[in-house]
């Protein structure tokens, strides 16, 4: 396993957001987390980068443990985040938003190269590479968001519901980018309220409920679950 | 008013713009940047002028220098109010009032206590005479300050918009917690911010310090011009502190020659009580989401 949580809890002062949650990602994986809104889902992806304290368990990296480490340290160690509500730097144009993703790296040339892979990516940034990203749409906020992520060359990505309040056509557009990621052999975790969507990329699934995991298995299987088709599927 | 006098004014307005420039444009990127206001940041430009004391007045070093001097040493200042006082209070804004309010008190009674309250420091002016602008004369001393502050301001914007650095700065002033993501140290965006605050406004004390009477209170006056220009602008706004200092300059300036500075500094106040009705955010600030 590339990434590892293992009976991981979180607390925010009075509530347990994250009650004891195990989850594993191998190598070129995308591996989905779904669950309603408020089941804990952004709090792990926030743990997994340092954002937030555990109160229990661990997290390990390539076998090595990595929580309680700073923000700053795990982004070095190939985790990117992109953020739920995407959170590019609104006063900043395109061009410095995705320098600002590859802030820790040192390799001018392949930079460059890095650059010219996310404009071919998104070719919408391109156009818009010295417009400030505030006057971004959401879709557009979205790619770049992604963009930014990938610019540091990250061994895995931890998306947050990058289709939330995007039209159908950008949905579809953000699920064929990640499903041009997975052909690439990127590992990536997919925090979702989308089941649909997130189930139709992912290899692996597990289904959150107000902070513990109730189901887990291949995306496949879980498709086929009742619970899953009832709960988040909306099938009668 | 007749055309040697207005001449005289407009002059003397640019001299003001740019001192208000410099000293905004500091507290402007430090509350950026640790949404904390600096108290102390009076005491910063105080500092700046008794460096230009000590090192021109007493030991004797040439002017240019003792200012350039004057840069590094107000930085530190910066630097080491960063470290001992507000990343400590960073996280509670009465406990980051009462320390940066706290360090202005401290660094008056130090003036104080190793210079001498009482009479302001008398500075030999380092270039008499005087340029004829038209019919209107001002003295080199003043006329100085403008191209020191320009470049000072020139220097911190290519830093901000050009250098690696500089853009982590700006970052981290939009969001630190995205940032910390990239891969960005907040701390060290934070002392690099208070560093630039001490900096620049230790820049402004030191070009003042011949113009301008230095004593431990000196502090007082630039701060309260400063909180209301970085206010106009529009609070984490470095352009906008830059425009609000020159449209206050000119206001402070023409006002203060027609009437007085008390009616100046009401002025100035109602200027920014007007532009927060009309524009809650300032000039150039951006609406909170
Ligand atoms: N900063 C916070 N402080 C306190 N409670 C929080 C905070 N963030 C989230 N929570 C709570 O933690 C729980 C899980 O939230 P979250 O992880 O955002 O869920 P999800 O992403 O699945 O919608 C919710 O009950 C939410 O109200
Ligand atoms: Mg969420």
């Amino acid at each position: 396993m590339l990434l590892e949580l293992e009976d991981v809890s979180v607390r925010y002062r009075k509530i347990e957001a994250v009650k004891g949650i195990s989850i594993g990602v191998g190598e070129g994986e995308i591996v989905t987390l779904i669950g309603a809104n408020g089941a804990g889902k952004s709090t792990t992806l926030r743990a997994i980068s340092g954002l937030e304290r555990l109160s229990g368990g661990e997290i390990r990296l390539e076998g090595k443990r990595i929580d309680g480490s700073s923000p700053e340290r795990i982004a070095g160690l190939g985790i990117a985040h992109v953020p739920e509500g995407r959170r590019v730097f609104p006063m900043m144009t395109v061009r410095e938003n995705l320098e600002m993703g590859a802030y820790l790296r040192k390799d001018g040339d392949a930079l460059r190269a890095d650059f010219e892979d996310v404009f071919r990516r998104f070719p919408r940034l391109q156009e818009r590479a010295n417009q400030l990203a505030g006057t971004l749409s959401g879709g557009e906020q979205q790619m770049l968001a992604m963009g930014r992520a990938l610019m540091s060359r990250p061994n895995v990505i931890l998306m947050d519901e990058p289709s939330l309040g995007l039209s159908p056509i950008m949905c579809r557009e953000i699920a064929r980018i990640i499903r041009a990621l997975h052909t690439e052999k990127r590992t990536i975790v997919l925090v979702e309220q989308n089941a649909r969507l997130a189930l139709a990329l992912a290899q692996k699934g597990y289904v959150m409920e107000t902070g513990r995991i109730v189901l887990e298995g291949p995306a496949s299987d879980l498709r086929e679950n009742d619970k899953v088709q009832h709960t988040y599927l909306g099938v009668a | 008013m007749d055309t040697v006098t207005l001449i005289q004014t407009l002059l003397n307005s640019v001299v003001a713009s740019s001192i208000y420039a410099l000293v905004a444009v500091g507290l402007a990127l430090a509350f950026g940047v640790m949404k904390m206001a600096n108290f102390a940041h009076g005491e910063f430009f105080m500092v700046g002028a008794y460096c230009v004391y000590v090192l021109y007045a007493l030991v004797g070093l040439p002017f240019p220098l003792a200012v350039i001097l004057a840069i590094p040493i107000v930085a530190l200042f910066g630097l080491v109010a960063e470290r001992l006082i507000f990343r400590p209070t960073r996280k509670n804004i009465l406990a980051g009032f009462m320390a940066t309010a706290g360090l202005a008190f401290i660094l008056q009674v130090l003036a104080g206590q190793i210079w001498g309250v009482g009479i302001a420091k008398s500075i030999p002016t380092p270039y008499m005479g005087a340029a004829d602008v038209g019919d209107a004369t001002i003295g080199w001393q003043r006329l100085i300050v403008i191209p020191c502050a320009f470049a000072m301001l020139l220097a911190l914007r290519f830093f901000l918009y050009r250098v690696k650095l500089g853009k982590a700065l700006r970052a981290c002033a939009q969001d630190p917690e995205i940032a910390a993501l990239q891969g960005i140290r907040t701390n060290r965006m934070t002392a690099l911010a208070m560093a630039l605050a001490g900096a620049s406004a230790g820049l402004a004390g030191a070009l003042m310090a011949p113009i301008h009477s230095v004593t431990p209170y000196m502090g007082h006056g630039v701060i309260l011009i400063a909180f209301v220009v970085v206010i106009v602008g529009g609070m984490a706004s470095i352009e906008g502190a830059i425009l609000a200092a020159v449209i206050l300059g000119f206001i402070h300036t023409f006002v203060t020659t027609v009437t007085d500075n008390l009616i100046a500094t009401m002025v100035g106040v109602g200027f920014m009580a007007l532009t927060l009705i009309v524009r809650p955010q300032g000039l150039l600030g951006r609406e909170r989401a």
